[in-house]
């Protein structure tokens, strides 16, 4: 009877035994991973194992694979498990994208060398144009400026060549002039007058040689020309005395020419004796003007001066 | 009487099993309080979020943080706080996600413009140069 009792006792017990286990295993143990964990895991494993990004974020995957490893646990709560899962599944994206962040940040300074070694070589290449663009227009106006120059250059000389020729000329009229000399067929002709000489002497009377030193200045200056001295008298007296006379008193200026400096063989005196007068031998002041002494000057190079 | 004593001193042992099952069911399917904490970081998180621009980089994880923080009012409402708390930290996973993606697509687009950038001198330099004797 006793046995009996604690037979049904003991077996009661067992019943109570299994039931509260039966109960306790619903909330506390499950035999399987919760469905989604693993595909979770093989997520984060393949994030830690990915060369750019596994170690670029590792704050946030230590939290995502402590939230898979949660997740991986046994649930019999069915929809406390999927939350686990989705929350693993949530933190270890968010470890890939900051991951990802990360690394293109890390990227930044390699592209911004690769930019500014472009943007340089691009401003040098650029600069070079720019450069052989200046040097060619340089080269062509320097061209172009040679070419004016030797223009101007021409230019400038025929100009001076001009005005220097223009100047000689009004120099030649300026001394011409200064000469008294006039125009004549045979040319330029410089009329010295009786004042030169004492009345039938041929020594040149002193303090008369204004005139002749003038011709001297000429002939300094233009020491290609020649004269020809002429000696004139009046009708007074021999014809054969009056050539000798005026024979001499050329001579006398002849003479003080080269005493001047001027070389004799530019120098030719001629007597002409009363032959050739200039006014009537009737009067005294006719008679004057015929005694005289003509120098013509005369340019060998070419036509006579006029 | 010995058969109802035996069965009164039978029943003892199974009570007390069962109140110690009850039990160990109440520990687990207790009722917290409202999860303040977790709502609330759920809320900064988005507020995180919206202040990076994610509507327009990460749209969609953005909406998906703001439907589950409704979901965990909703649920506050109804008393169903372990519920609530579930929605509260979904909401703030989802929206550090769209903060992280966020991220993660502005500095490509920064990376992408400088290539792009980089890209368009080279082909300018090739074309220059091509031009050229």
């Amino acid at each position: 009877m006793n046995a009996t009792i604690q037979n049904i006792n003991f077996s009661k017990t067992l019943i109570a035994t299994a039931v509260a286990a039966v109960l306790l295993a619903a909330c506390a143990t499950a035999p399987v991973q919760p469905a989604g964990s693993a595909e979770v895991r093989s997520k984060l494993t393949q994030l830690q194992a990915d060369p750019n990004l596994g170690g670029r974020a590792p704050l946030a995957i230590k939290e995502a694979d402590l939230a898979v490893s949660v997740a991986e646990q046994p649930q019999a709560d069915a929809q406390l498990a999927q939350h686990r899962v989705y929350m693993a599944d949530r933190k270890v994206e968010t470890a890939r994208a900051q991951a990802e962040a990360r690394f293109a940040e890390d990227q930044r300074p390699a592209l911004s060398e690769q930019r500014e070694s472009a943007r340089l070589e691009s401003r040098t290449r650029e600069a070079d144009a720019a450069r052989n663009q200046v040097a060619a227009a340089r080269a062509e106006s320097a061209e172009q400026k040679l070419a004016a120059d030797e223009a101007r250059g021409a230019a400038d000389a025929a100009q001076l060549a001009a005005t220097n020729s223009e100047r000689q000329a009004s120099e030649l009229q300026r001394q011409i002039d200064e000469l008294n000399a006039k125009p004549t067929d045979r040319g330029l002709v410089v009329t010295l007058g009786d004042v030169l000489f004492t009345s039938g002497q041929a020594d040149l009377r002193a303090g008369a040689t204004g005139n002749l030193n003038k011709l001297v200045t000429f002939l300094n200056e233009y020491p290609s020309r020649t004269v020809v001295i002429e000696g004139y008298t009046d009708s007074l007296g021999n014809e054969d005395y009056n050539q000798g006379l005026s024979q001499r008193r050329a001579d006398s200026v002849k003479t003080y020419l080269v005493g001047q400096g001027i070389g004799s063989n530019r120098l030719i005196s001629e007597g002409r004796g009363e032959n050739a007068p200039v006014a009537g031998n009737e009067s005294a002041a006719g008679r004057q003007q015929n005694r005289r002494v003509e120098v013509i000057i005369n340019d060998p190079r070419g036509a006579a001066l006029r | 009487m010995n058969e109802r004593l035996s069965a009164r001193r039978g029943l003892r042992l199974p009570t007390a099993v069962a109140l110690i099952g009850m039990l160990a069911l109440a520990a687990c399917a207790s009722t917290p309080p409202a999860p303040t904490a977790s709502l609330d970081a759920a809320k900064q998180a988005i507020s995180n979020a919206e202040r990076a621009d994610a509507s327009r980089y990460a749209a969609g994880e953005l909406s998906e943080a703001r439907i589950k923080l409704a979901s965990a009012d909703a649920a506050i409402t109804e008393r169903r706080m372990d519920m609530a708390e579930r929605f509260a930290e979904a909401s703030r996973a989802e929206a550090e996600l769209a903060s992280a993606k966020t991220a993660a697509a502005k500095a490509n687009a920064v990376n992408d413009e400088m290539r792009r950038s980089t890209g368009t001198l080279r082909e300018e330099m090739q074309r220059t140069s091509g031009d050229k004797p």
